[in-house]
């Protein structure tokens, strides 16, 4: 484990979700670093740092959030930076974005997907899971 | 041919007793009879007082042969009847007289019966074949008006804006109009029949195929095939001959493109407004998890701003589901505007002082300025003064969002030609170009840093342009992006 605390990047343009999820995180002990444009979001990346990545899916465009996480796990360095996705219209009818395996899940560039509102505790204990299955390969 | 006018007969015989013989008969029976000594007088007066309907003629004649006068006569008027009148009746002559067109003989010496009998025969066989000719023409005139009738049929086919394809029961495409041809390219082509199988569409060859092949009572079969970027919709029936035979099928291929992509629209519509909805209330089911979750160290004050914020959702989605009522209402005609005369700077005040506060907390100075320079309150538009409460109000509050901390909203009262003006002036972050285009569009809002955390529902300026084009009027906008943005609203003027 590194010594500092593990850090969570959040990316939404609603700004209850990024105020939300950033009580949630920090309840949990993260570091936490809030965006509202992708960009700004790539460029807060190290990788000195231990991170994960909650990230909204519609946010400019339609699928804002999945062009964002193709960004980062294209990057050699981020690769292994763990993504969750979080969206308001993951079963809406007509925009059908839910993953139903692990190979839709691979396609979307995340290792996990959660409809709005997440509930706290299922997001912190991803983020746990996903976080440390992320740090054993490398050990 | 009158029937009423008696029968004209030309005599040629160089005999004379002959000649007034036949005379004397044929007029007695009221024939018009006129004769001649030789083949040459005859055929002058055939010339000069023709027509004739039968020609009664001696072989033997000085100048000019009996059967060389026939040939002139009937090189002339096909349908004249010639009798023979011969004393040298041989079974040669009568031949060659045959062979030239004679329609009989009459061998001299001959009775009145005899000659009467033949000139009747003569005559009788003249108006079948007259009356042969009339029908044949009849019918070539019959003929003539069906395929002309038939060329216009094939005009209002081909000119028909709907492809058709017809196949006959050997499953060849026996006629295709113009737009067929453009729909289908296999249809193009010059020769037909061509063979259905080479229609190169499996769809409307599939159905055409089971329309010949179905034995049951007629159907239609429809099914919709994209081409290209455009979609049809196909609907087969069977050719039904009037005995109740099916001779074919038919298929008519309809441009449903609009339609369909009027269907996508309306579903995208209700995906938006689905997701629209639901942040909103994700934001506060979120807040209020968290609160119930009891994760966070307590701390009322944290929990009032918490529940603040999920009551700020909450009131964004009343208004949101408020202003899609009035569009709805609007795009429905449902929208009934209560028209009386409105004094545009007194709503355009109201709505000032009725947003002073929340100018206040942002401490950005509302002006409102009267341009028009009238002086005095006067009703001046003919308007519904709920609906011009929304519109100004949507401008005032957008005004305020989108607005600069500690800036000014300058709204100016005025006119324009025959419109009386309503704008309202920020200073504030302003917009893009291309977000300026589609800021009248439902749901649309300019998503950036900047505008990340202004709550709104993106139906505020759709509702104020179709308030205000039900007022006959226009609102448009003008803007710079970091310096601010122009609505300029224009309802015609009441006239006085």
């Amino acid at each position: 484990m590194s010594p500092l605390a593990p850090r969570v990047i959040l990316l939404d343009d609603d700004a209850d979700f990024l105020a939300l999820e950033r009580k949630i995180f920090e309840s949990g002990g993260y570091e936490v670093s809030s965006f509202s444009d992708p960009k700004a979001a790539i460029a807060a990346l190290s990788e000195s740092r231990q991170t994960l990545i909650v990230c909204d899916l519609m946010m400019t465009a339609l699928d804002s959030g999945f062009s964002f996480a193709k960004k980062v796990k294209g990057d050699p360095r981020f690769r292994r930076v763990p993504i969750i996705i979080v969206s308001a219209i993951g079963s809406q009818k007509g925009f059908d974005f839910h993953p139903r395996t692990a190979e839709d899940l691979a396609a979307m560039n995340a290792d996990a997907f959660f409809d709005k509102p997440v509930q706290p505790q299922a997001l912190l204990a991803k983020a746990q899971e996903l976080l440390s299955s992320a740090e054993e390969p490398h050990s | 041919m009158n029937a009423q006018s008696p029968d004209r007969i030309l005599v040629v015989d160089d005999e004379l007793g002959v000649r007034e013989g036949c005379r004397k008969i044929l007029s007695s029976e009221g024939y018009d009879v006129v004769t001649a000594g030789d083949g040459k007088a005859g055929l002058e007066q055939f010339l000069e007082r023709g027509p004739f309907s039968v020609l009664l003629v001696d072989l033997q004649m000085p100048r000019m042969s009996g059967l060389e006068l026939m040939r002139e006569v009937r090189a002339r008027d096909e349908d004249i009847v010639c009798i023979i009148i011969t004393a040298h009746a041989t079974i040669d002559s009568a031949v060659e007289g045959t062979r030239q067109g004679a329609y009989s003989f009459i061998p001299k010496p001959f009775t009145a019966d005899e000659l009467l009998l033949s000139i009747k025969n003569g005559l009788e066989k003249r108006a079948l074949t007259l009356n042969a000719k009339h029908l044949l023409a009849e019918r070539e005139r019959r003929l003539l008006e069906l395929a002309s009738e038939r060329s216009k049929c094939n005009t209002i086919i081909s000119c028909m804006t709907d492809g058709i394809v017809v196949v006959n029961t050997e499953k060849l495409v026996v006629l295709r109009n113009d737009a067929a041809a453009r729909i289908l390219p296999a249809c193009a082509r010059e020769e037909i029949p061509f063979p259905l199988a080479e229609l190169q569409n499996t769809d409307a060859q599939e159905i055409l195929q089971l329309i010949i092949d179905s034995t049951g009572g007629p159907m239609i079969l429809s099914r919709e095939i994209a081409l290209g970027k455009e979609t049809y919709m196909v609907n087969a029936s069977p050719v039904i001959e009037p005995g109740g035979e099916t001779s074919g099928a038919v298929a008519v291929f309809s441009d449903i493109t609009a339609l369909k992509k009027l269907e996508t629209a309306k579903s995208m519509f209700v995906s938006l407004v689905a997701h629209e909805v639901k942040s909103p209330l994700a934001a506060t089911e979120g807040w209020l998890n968290l609160i119930l979750s009891g994760m966070l160290a307590k701390n009322p004050q944290e929990e009032r701003h918490m529940i603040e914020r999920s009551l700020l959702r909450v009131r964004t989605l009343r208004s949101m589901v408020n202003e899609l009522l009035n569009l709805t209402a609007i795009q429905t005609g449902n929208f009934t505007l209560k028209r009386t005369p409105v004094d545009v700077m007194a709503v355009v005040r109201e709505v000032a002082a009725a947003y002073a506060e929340r100018a206040v907390e942002k401490r950005i100075t509302v002006t409102v300025c009267d341009a028009d320079g009238r002086g005095d309150p006067a009703e001046n538009v003919l308007a519904d003064r709920e609906a011009l409460s929304i519109v100004f109000s949507n401008l005032v509050e957008n005004a305020i969002k989108y607005g600069r901390e500690g800036g000014r909203i300058d709204v100016r009262v005025g006119r324009c030609g025959i419109y009386a003006t309503v704008s309202v002036r920020d200073d504030g972050i302003g917009m893009s170009a291309a977000d300026k285009d589609k800021v009248f569009e439902e749901f649309y809002r300019a998503r950036n840093e900047l505008t990340a955390n202004i709550p709104g529902t993106g139906l505020g300026l759709s509702l104020v342009k179709r308030l205000t084009e039900l007022h006959q009027g226009t609102v448009i906008v003008e803007s710079v992006q970091g310096e601010g943005s122009v609505f300029t609203v224009s309802l015609p003027l009441l006239q006085s």
